[in-house]
């Protein structure tokens, strides 16, 4: 049996050539793409999240992480594509609001929720009510994740889920906010169902949302 | 006391006759909107806000640590809404048409490789005599009986480079290549340490400042230990050497949360921490509680209660009276005051916090109380 324990510490430790070359080596002794996916890469991300949220781990890991996984990942998405083994654990629109063009809050929430199995959908920035209403509309979404920077592009979340229920979809999708004038307090007052504090609860957040196991 | 005495005794935790009266600013679109509410139209930019609102002055030495020549300046394309522009320092960026505040989305940055290095080496010569002004025997002379502080700005150690490279690339790198982000960073403290000798030769300075904006709301940037291993040793020599000639105060500007990031600043003899976001962790009474007075702080009032109302303006000050009659400590809004801060509040807030901490009406004050209420 294939141990995949040293392909999951070479995500943790960021190391994209000895992830490669451990993918390669799993596929060719008969270990599944879905499972390599499931058992060694996806538990790679959980631990360097759990060590990014104890503050062993800052962004340059979590970034040679996401690059060691995409490493792996560009072996095995052709597999998984072709074999259809694997869904997605949920389906993410993201973007950063009208008015505000800061996007790398953004960039590290698609890069952790995609590093945990969710597709994701990167609007990305300067993002109108009506376009992300036309995703929810056309991509059949789970999540739809907005982020802002600015207190002045806040009011953007409000009109966007006012949007939503204006359209119909409201309860077709779960919204979650974050950024960093964004509070818990300011996502009960414009009625969005989650907020996330730093990337790693952004996803912990959709999980619990779609009721996917953390 | 005059306002150098009173700003550097105010920092050193010494007795002042009340604590200065100065703020950090305001963006672009502020402006717009309280020329609807009342301020005069004259009244377009900090400097005019800081005559117009009778702020204790503050300057530093025209002396400059950026890049020499700077990038050409152009507009690359346009659309309906947003302009993709190169920027000074050479950043490929998209910011909004109509000149509204935000961080822009940058598209491309200048420094990717090595040979790209070589280039900004070139435009930041330690030994560039361009960097003072032909005028600075002039300066000099001025500052020898001046009455307010006057510092240097000696630049940035990560903040500068993050800007050039990219936050992920510069990321990356100080894993991939920690050779290469040593030898940017040793360039960017000999510049630092040129200029200050280009100025101290000259004037006695009373403060200096670094600026970096390197944390998340979920902390910084890099890891403490990387921060010590690649900025400490180096920003403890810029700060002895600020010693040397008397500097003691050497504030850093970094936007976020800091928490993690205190102490390594301490232990570099970086002692006072501006602006101090709130609501992005860097509560100022935090801090005090947690690195006691060898800390020194600039701003720390929240704007999102300028933005809430009255109310929450009172007990904001409130909440930081203990702090301010601790020492060490002068309050103002912990960034530029955004455009959703309404112009009655805003003169509100300067009024509570005048009168809680006894600094003196300015004279023309009532005159401004009075045009704005009679606008409203």
């Amino acid at each position: 049996m294939f141990d995949l324990t040293p392909l999951t510490e070479a995500v943790v430790n960021g190391q994209a050539p000895k992830a490669k070359e451990l993918t390669a080596k799993a596929l060719e002794a008969g270990v599944s793409p879905g499972k390599i996916l499931q058992e060694g890469l996806i538990p790679g991300m959980a631990e360097v999240g759990r060590r990014f949220e104890c503050r062993e781990f800052y962004v340059p890991e979590l970034l040679i992480a996401a690059r060691a996984m995409h490493a792996a990942l560009d072996i095995l998405r052709p597999l998984l594509a072709a074999s259809g083994e694997v869904e997605p654990i949920g389906k993410v629109v993201i973007g950063t609001v009208r008015g505000d063009l800061h996007d790398i809050g953004k960039n590290l929430v698609t890069m952790m929720l995609e590093g945990s199995g969710f597709e994701v959908k990167d609007l990305g920035i300067d993002v109108s009510p009506e376009k992300f209403v036309n995703a929810v509309k056309e991509g059949g979404y789970d999540v739809l994740a907005m982020s802002a920077l600015l207190t002045t592009t806040m009011p953007s979340m409000k009109a966007t889920i006012d949007a939503l229920k204006e359209a119909g979809l409201r309860d077709k999708v779960k919204v979650i906010i974050g950024g960093a004038p964004i509070t818990q307090e300011y996502a009960n007052q414009i009625g969005a169902d989650g907020y996330g504090e730093d990337a790693n609860q952004a996803v912990r957040v959709a999980k619990q949302l779609l009721g996917v196991a953390a | 006391m005059n306002d150098r005495e009173r700003w550097v005794a105010a920092l050193r935790g010494q007795p002042v006759d009340h604590i200065p009266d100065e703020e950090f600013g305001y963006w672009r679109d502020t402006f717009i909107a309280w020329h609807k509410q009342g301020l005069p139209r004259e009244v377009k930019d900090n400097a005019i806000a800081d005559r117009f609102f009778c702020f204790a002055r503050r300057e530093t030495v025209p002396i400059s640590v950026g890049l020499r020549p700077p990038f050409r300046r152009r507009v690359i394309r346009e659309d309906e809404r947003h302009r993709v522009i190169v920027d000074s320092e050479g950043v490929e960026a998209v910011v909004h048409k109509d000149g509204s505040s935000s961080i822009p989305h940058y598209v491309r940055f200048p420094l990717q490789t090595r040979a790209d290095w070589a280039e900004f080496k070139r435009r930041l010569d330690p030994k560039d005599p361009g960097r003072r002004p032909v005028d600075w025997e002039w300066h000099v002379r001025q500052w020898r009986e001046r009455t307010y502080p006057l510092g240097i700005y000696v630049g940035s150690l990560f903040g500068r480079l993050r800007n050039w490279m990219g936050f992920e690339h510069i990321a990356v790198t100080v894993h991939d290549d920690p050779d290469w982000i040593h030898e940017m960073v040793e360039h960017l403290t000999e510049l630092a340490l040129a200029v200050i000798d280009q100025a101290v030769q000259d004037v006695q300075l009373d403060f200096a400042a670094f600026w970096e904006d390197m944390a998340f709301r979920s902390g910084p940037m890099i890891s403490p230990a990387m921060f010590r291993e690649f900025l400490v040793p180096r920003y403890k020599r810029i700060t002895d050497r600020l010693r040397q000639h008397g500097v003691d105060i050497v504030y850093l500007d970094c936007d976020g949360n800091i928490m993690d990031l205190v102490e390594p600043w301490l232990e570099a003899g970086v002692n006072t921490m501006f602006p101090l976001e709130v609501r992005g962790g860097s509560d100022p009474v935090v801090i005090r509680q947690r690195f006691g007075k060898a800390v020194r702080l600039l701003g720390g009032v929240d704007k999102t209660k300028l933005i809430e109302g009255k109310e929450a303006i009172r007990k904001e000050i409130a909440r930081l009276e203990p702090l301010v009659a601790d020492g060490g400590y002068i309050p103002h809004v912990d960034h530029r005051v955004p455009p959703d801060v309404t112009y009655e509040n805003y003169l509100y807030y300067l009024k509570v916090k005048r009168d809680a901490f006894g600094i003196p009406h300015p004279r023309c004050w009532q005159e401004q109380m009075a045009a704005a209420q009679a606008h409203l």
